[in-house]
Order: C-alpha cells, then sequence, then structure tokens
C-alpha cells in the first residue's frame, strides 16, 4: 500500500513536471497568463506529490515494511528510530528521493515569492527549475526506484551501512548538503530564465537569485564543515579533511560559488564581468551534478558511492544537457553579455576582486585535476595511481595562502583607483599584522615556511579586516556622537552586505587559523598501556583505568576508560571505543575528544588484549581544532547578515550610488573621498 | 564528549541537541570475563617502539602509503588493522636499515603505483602537476591583458574622476 502510494505518487509527479516545463514557452509567446499561471500550479503539485511520496517513504521505513525495496536495503528492526529515519539519505535511492524532495520545494518557494512579477523571466526560470525536477523524477521512477517490490517480504535488513550510524551529526550534515546543492540549482535557473527571457543585460535576475546564492553558499559551507567535523568524530584519524572525492565533490561548487559572490560585486557596481559570471553559475551547477555522478556512480569507489547502478550513464547525459544548453544561450546573448571595462588605475579593488576569482577558480581546476586523474590515468594508461593528501597539499598550499592575502588586500583597496599613498597609508597596519603573525609563529616552533606564511598572512587579514571596522565605527561616533555599539549596528544595518562579507572573513580567517594550528603544531602519541598504568603524551599523561565490553541492539562496543592527568591532577575522562556491527567485518573507531577553546586532546583505541588486561592508544593533542567549527557558524552569520535587504532610510546620502564618488566628505566618513566612496558602497 | 557542547553550541545554534539520539546503555561489564563472552574474537595488538626517531621516520614513510581498505587515507591515519600491520612492516623495515625510499619501493612492487598517495612526478602523471599551473599562468594573463585594456580606455576615454 505505502509502495503503491510513493510509486504512483512519482510517476504523477514526473507527468506533472513535464508538462508544466512544456508550458512555460508556450504561455510567453501568446503571452497567455492562464497558461503561466498553470505552470504555477504545476509547479506546487509537484512539490505535494514528491512530498507524499517523501513521506511513505519514511513511514516505510519506520514501519519496517521490508516489501518496499529501499527499506530492505538499508532497513533493520535493530536500528534506533532515528537513524531508522535518516537512513532516507543513507543509501542512493533514497537520497536521490531526499534531493527531489528539497529540489521541488526550493522550485515552489521561488514561484511563491516571485509570482506577481511581470514578464518572462520567472516562466522561464520555473521552466528551468522543472526541467531539472523532471531528470531526478525519471531517476526516481527508473534506474533509482526506491519503491521496488521485494517479493517474498524479508523478515529483516541490514540496517544502515555502521559508519552512518555512528554518530548524530549524520542527520545534520547531508541535509545540509542537500540544501546547499539544490540550493545551487536556483541561481542557475535564474540565469537560463534570464537568458531565455532576452533579459540577461538587466541586472533585475542578479538581484533577484544573489539572496538565493547566499542561502545555498551558506548551506552548503555550514554542511562541508559538519562533514569535516563528522570525519573528526567518527573516522577516528584525528584529521578532518581526507581529499576524498566526496569532500572534494562539495567543495568544487563552494569555490565556485565563492568566486560567484565576489564578481558579482564587480558586475553591479561597474557594470564588468557580465558573461563570466553567468559562466560561474553554470559552472557551479554542473558542478554540483558532476560531483553527485562522482560519488554516486561508482566510477570512484569510497564510502558513498553506495550502489553501483545504470545511474552513471543519465548524469553523465545531464552534465552534457546543462553545458549544450548553457553554451548555446550564451552565445545567443552574446551580445547583451558583452561589457566594456573601464579602470582608472591597476592598483583597485576590481583588480584584486579579479586576482580572488582566479585564485579561486584555479583552485577547482586544481581540486577537479587531482580527482579526476586516477581515473583519467586508468583510462589512458591502465594503471590505477592514487592522489591524496599529499599531492593536494602540495598543489592547494599556495593557492590558499594567496588568498589569504588578497582577503587582507581587498577591503583596504577603494573601488576604480588608488593612489600610492593610500595604498601605503591603508595596507601598513595589516603589514604590521603579518610580521607580528610571523613572529609568533616562529616563537611558538613554527620552522615550515607555508606554516609561517599561513599565520602572518591569516594576521595580515586579520588586521585589515578588522580596520573597516574600526574606520566604519570611530567615523560614526566622532560625526554623530552615537556609542560604539549603537555605531556598529547602523554601520552594518546601513551596509549588510559589506560588512556580512567581511564577517564570513573573519570566519575564513578562523578555520585558518585552526587548519594551520593544527596541522603545524598537531603531536601524535602512541603506546600499548598496561590497566592501571599510564603513557606521556606532551604536557599530559593519559592513564588506562579499564577496558569494558558493552552490548547494544545494533552493535557490541569494546571502551576503554581513560584519565587524562596533568602535573599528576585528573582533568577529564573519555571513553574511546571501538564497535562491532554485525554486518562490518571492521571494527567502527569511535574516539573520544576533550575540546577546549585553545585544542583538543583526541583519543582513540587501536587495539586491546582479549582479557582486558592492555590497551594500545593513540593521543593526538591538536591546538585549535574547535575553532574550524566556530569559524563555520561566523562564515555562515555572515552570509545571513549580508542576505537581509540593507535598511532604506530617508537620508540622500544612502541613495547616492556608486557613481558619486566625487562626493565631499560625507556625514558618515571624515576620512577623505576614499572614505566617502567607500561608506556609499551600493545599498541593495 | 556531550560536556564538550557547550562550547561549539553557541555557534551552532542548538540545531545539535537532540541529546535523544543516543542510544540507551545496555547493562556494563567490566573487563575480563565479559570479553570473552561478548562473542567478539580476535584480539587486536598494534605494536610500538620505543624510540622516537624511528617512530617519527615510521610516521613520515606511513602517511605517504594508502590504506588499502579505506577510503583513501594513509596507513598513518587509518585505524584499520591492516594499516596498523603494515605500519609494523614499515617500522621494521627501517630499523633494519632501510632507506624510506626502498621502503616504499617495497610496497610499490607488492601492491602496485596505486599504494603511493602522491603519484611519482614524473611521465603521464607531470600532467596533473603542470595544468593547475598552467592555468594560473594562462588565468593571470588574461587578467593582466584585460587589465592594462580597462585602464587604457578609461585614459583615452571620458576624463577619469579626479580624487
Amino acid at each position: 500500500m505505502t509502495r503503491l502510494l510513493g510509486h504512483s505518487a512519482l510517476l504523477v509527479a514526473l507527468f506533472v513536471a513535464a508538462v508544466g516545463m512544456v508550458l512555460a514557452p508556450i504561455a510567453v509567446r501568446r503571452t497567455r497568463d492562464d497558461l503561466v499561471r498553470a505552470m504555477y500550479t504545476a509547479t506546487y503539485a509537484v512539490f505535494a506529490l514528491v512530498t507524499v511520496a517523501t513521506f511513505a517513504m519514511i513511514y516505510a521505513l519506520i514501519t519496517h515494511d521490508f516489501s518496499v525495496g529501499y527499506v530492505a536495503q538499508v532497513g533493520s528492526r535493530a536500528t534506533p528510530l532515528f537513524y531508522t529515519i535518516i537512513s532516507l539519505w543513507g543509501a542512493l535511492e533514497g537520497s536521490i528521493l531526499f534531493w527531489a524532495w528539497v529540489l521541488t520545494l526550493l522550485s515552489a518557494l521561488v514561484v511563491f515569492w516571485n509570482r506577481e512579477r511581470e514578464g518572462a523571466l520567472i516562466p522561464y526560470t520555473t521552466m528551468t527549475m522543472l526541467a531539472v525536477s523532471v531528470f531526478f523524477l525519471i531517476l526516481l521512477v527508473g534506474p533509482a526506484d526506491p519503491f521496488t517490490l521485494v517479493s517474498p517480504t524479508p523478515a529483516d535488513g541490514p540496517g544502515p551501512n555502521p559508519l552512518l550510524q555512528n554518530h548524530i551529526l549524520m542527520g545534520v550534515h547531508p541535509p545540509l548538503l542537500y540544501l546547499g546543492y539544490v540550493g545551487m540549482t536556483v541561481p542557475f535557473a535564474f540565469a537560463v530564465g534570464a537568458m531565455a527571457a532576452g533579459e540577461v543585460a538587466s541586472d533585475d535576475w542578479i538581484r533577484l537569485s544573489r539572496r538565493w546564492t547566499l542561502g545555498a553558499w551558506a548551506f552548503l559551507t555550514a554542511a562541508i564543515i559538519a562533514g569535516m567535523w563528522w570525519s573528526y568524530e567518527v573516522l577516528g584519524w584525528g584529521g578532518y579533511w581526507a581529499w576524498d572525492p566526496v569532500e572534494n565533490a562539495s567543495f568544487m561548487p563552494w569555490l565556485t560559488a565563492t568566486a560567484f559572490l565576489h564578481s558579482v560585486m564587480v558586475q553591479e557596481r561597474r557594470g564588468m564581468l557580465k558573461l563570466w559570471n553567468l559562466n560561474l553559475i553554470v559552472a557551479t551547477f554542473a558542478l554540483t551534478i558532476l560531483g553527485t555522478f562522482l560519488t554516486r556512480s561508482g566510477v570512484l569507489s569510497s564510502v558513498h558511492a553506495f550502489g553501483e547502478g545504470p545511474i552513471g550513464m543519465y548524469f553523465l547525459v545531464a552534465i552534457a544537457l546543462t553545458l549544450l544548453v548553457s553554451f548555446a544561450l550564451v552565445a545567443g546573448n552574446s551580445e547583451a553579455l558583452a561589457s566594456e571595462g573601464r579602470l582608472d588605475g591597476v592598483a583597485a579593488r576590481e583588480t584584486i576582486f579579479l586576482l580572488n576569482n582566479l585564485m579561486l577558480t584555479a583552485f577547482t581546476f586544481t581540486v577537479l585535476v587531482g580527482t579526476l586523474f586516477p581515473i583519467v590515468a586508468e583510462a589512458l594508461r591502465g594503471v590505477k595511481v592514487s592522489v591524496g593528501e599529499p599531492f593536494f597539499n602540495k598543489m592547494t598550499l599556495p593557492l590558499c595562502a594567496s588568498l589569504l592575502f588578497l582577503m587582507g588586500v581587498g577591503p583596504a583597496l577603494p573601488w576604480r583607483r588608488a593612489s600610492k599613498e593610500v595604498v601605503r597609508r591603508q595596507l601598513l597596519p595589516p603589514v604590521v599584522g603579518a610580521v607580528v603573525g610571523a613572529i609568533a609563529a616562529i616563537g611558538a616552533g613554527a620552522r615550515h615556511p607555508y606554516a609561517v606564511l599561513s599565520f602572518a598572512f591569516a594576521a595580515f587579514a586579520l588586521v585589515a579586516n578588522i580596520r573597516e571596522y574600526v574606520t566604519g565605527i570611530t567615523a560614526r561616533m566622532r560625526l554623530r556622537n552615537e556609542d560604539a555599539l549603537t555605531a556598529l549596528g547602523r554601520l552594518v544595518g546601513a551596509n549588510r552586505r559589506r560588512y556580512g562579507g567581511y564577517v564570513a572573513h573573519f570566519g575564513v580567517i578562523a578555520v585558518a587559523l585552526a587548519i594551520a594550528a593544527s596541522a603545524t603544531f598537531r603531536a601524535e602519541y602512541e603506546a600499548t598501556v598496561k590497566k592501571g598504568a599510564s603513557m606521556p603524551a606532551g604536557a599530559f599523561e593519559v592513564k588506562l583505568l579499564d577496558v569494558y565490553a558493552r552490548e547494544e541492539p545494533q552493535r557490541s562496543r569494546i571502551a576503554a576508560s581513560v584519565a587524562i592527568l596533568k602535573d599528576g591532577k585528573e582533568i577529564g575522562r573519555l571513553d574511546p571505543a571501538m564497535n562491532f556491527y554485525p554486518t562490518s567485518q571492521q571494527p567502527i573507531p569511535t574516539p573520544d575528544v576533550r575540546s577546549r577553546p585553545w585544542g583538543d586532546i583526541y583519543l582513540n583505541l587501536m587495539a586491546f588484549k582479549q582479557d582486558g588486561s592492555d590497551a594500545t592508544l593513540k593521543v593526538i593533542v591538536e591546538p585549535l581544532v574547535p575553532w574550524i567549527w566556530v569559524g563555520g557558524g561566523i562564515l555562515c552569520l555572515g552570509a545571513i547578515i549580508s542576505m537581509f535587504p540593507t535598511r532604506r532610510r530617508s537620508t540622500a546620502w544612502l541613495g547616492a550610488t556608486a557613481a558619486d564618488v566625487r562626493v565631499a566628505p560625507s556625514p558618515v566618513a571624515g576620512g577623505g573621498a576614499i572614505m566617502a566612496s567607500e561608506s556609499l558602497e551600493g545599498a541593495d | 564528549m556531550r560536556a564538550r557542547l557547550w562550547f561549539v553550541a553557541a555557534a551552532w545554534g542548538g540545531a545539535l541537541f537532540s541529546g535523544a539520539v543516543r542510544p540507551i546503555a545496555a547493562q556494563q561489564t567490566t573487563a575480563g570475563a565479559a570479553l570473552a563472552d561478548s562473542g567478539i574474537v580476535g584480539e587486536r595488538s598494534a605494536p610500538v617502539s620505543n624510540d622516537p626517531v624511528l617512530e617519527e621516520k615510521t610516521r613520515q614513510v606511513a602517511s605517504e602509503l594508502r590504506c588499502p581498505v579505506c577510503q583513501g587515507n594513509s596507513i598513518q591515519d587509518s585505524p584499520s588493522e591492516l594499516a596498523q600491520e603494515m605500519k609494523g612492516v614499515v617500522r621494521d623495515q627501517l630499523a633494519s636499515g632501510k632507506s624510506p625510499d626502498e621502503v616504499k619501493a617495497y610496497f610499490v612492487a607488492k601492491y602496485g603505483e596505486w599504494i603511493l598517495l602522491e603519484p611519482k612526478a614524473s611521465g603521464f602523471n607531470l600532467v596533473a602537476y603542470l595544468l593547475p599551473v598552467v592555468m594560473v599562468a594562462a588565468g593571470g594573463l588574461v587578467i593582466w591583458r584585460a587589465v592594462t585594456k580597462w585602464t587604457n580606455a578609461a585614459k583615452s576615454g571620458d576624463e577619469s574622476s579626479p580624487e
């Protein structure tokens, strides 16, 4: 019953979505408002139908209805309820279903919020969203059908992949990732819609899609950080980023979307880079599909490539179609997209934005090359090679360092041009910060040039971005007699995008510092310890109190009870464990971590004696790691601040545009023309 | 474990506060007999030497070799049993006086090129190393030309805004 309901809902949804998609060009050509409205209704209907199918699947999972193919694949009566529900995205078919649900939800929202707009933009945007939905619905009724009939009905199932039912973050990371991943479809749909409607020259669609891009970007950021955290908490190696194809797949669209968020500012203020921005949007969407293809088709084997179905070809066709249609549309709109740039001097913010885009694009390209190289090498040479962490670190560290550096230069330079004197004045404090950062790093014992550089550039960027706030606040305090907090609030309120962007920069700096510190100063200690004895671990002592076993419904657990001592005093207890699942040959290690703002003590149980008399422990002392997670939060906060529209106030100067660079010292900024132009940065 | 949530809760805004998901602990027994009864067969042991120099060298080599059973982790990072054994082999070979390169060559002979986490920068593999460099150079050239073109356009066009 549940099976039939879900299956038929998907079939009808596919039909409705296909019809709705076809309506768009007819409705626009013949200016038939009733057809446009019918298409919007179709979008809502598709969302309702996919919702029914998704809830049917969740119901089937909870009731352990093993006649449903997907439930027989991932369900098990012993699995706790929470993990039963989240096994909806634990394997291929379920995650495609969830993907389709998020996609149709976003499509419905796009329609709902823009249904009153005149013109062809929204109909064509809706058409694009429906076209992408059609693709996923085809997968769901064909090669990735989660509602297949299993006969005879099995009594029980294997349960989800042990790795995926070992930590609560598995309930957080995938939904965030899908919201981010699928969210990138919306700006793509707006771009295609604008090109199809011939409205690409006006910046309307950019304004409409910008908030969507920021929202999707925030979710993707949160998802990547949550994935790092999961990796850190579950896999037991004390790291958070392995350059695994799955991680790379989520990182590449993030990089291109980040590039877009920066270069779109150049387009809005100066009317330049229109073509480039369109290409970035298309690339971001194509990379989400490519990432899904890489991780789901089994072409690269990793823990996420669950099944090896015929699904790979479908994705390849989808990628090819995406690129073909996009490039055809871009070519057709090339005249509208031509923009004549003007720049009064080389040392200007525009140049920094260009370099930032170069670095981010090169970064994406490097990750793409490294990810695809094993496939290419195997296809051409017949030799399997690995491209792993050492390669990626070597290739991307220079890019990371350049990006940190640019992050400090960009905010410090004005638009259009900067005189030598201004450059010197603006960059002096950050340079002092960089020197202090380098000295501090060397003092702390960093010797590797890249380590010292990372700390120096992070400090450089930190000072530059703090200074933007300080100048803005002090100018307001002086001129308007506001106290510091009011000034801060109004400064951000008057220009959320810019100051939200700086907040995001602080998040990046926190993550960069944490990664640099934990990579540079990480110390590992491994020893086999007898019960009651202890092993030294840097400034700490680790004492093995006990090794014990515990039976749980779905697994057995062997854990060590360990006391952390400092100067002979106990400062904490940890219980690193190994979980044995009946379905998996390998035990799943479950590390335990003591987290403090200045760093983590990470403990892993590597081995144990059968009689519990001793255990081999790996202790990893990693400074600043928690700041990666905090930095992720700050990044999202920055995106949220930037998303909200700027409060419009009736003061004339806020209505000023970028062209008014020559404005005399404005009420906000007493710092001369440069500061004046800065404080007038385009309000939404 | 739970005690550290206070620190990140501020950043992640309570999204992780669903403590209800931890499976309820069954009765807990102490080691010894319970381990034997738990149905878990085979103990795991990992030899560790007490020579810090050797351990450091082992760590170096082990972080460049791929663990065959996990997803792209090195045998240094992987907690799997096989990785532990391989790391033991690395340690023994280094202790017997082999150089790190000889140890790596031994593993390549045994498992193929695939075991090296970083492809040797020679022959066809150079493509992976050079493509990104070429791309940065080409991109830099494009930007440089665009910027010079734009600054010239501004100079020859209408008067630039006086500062």
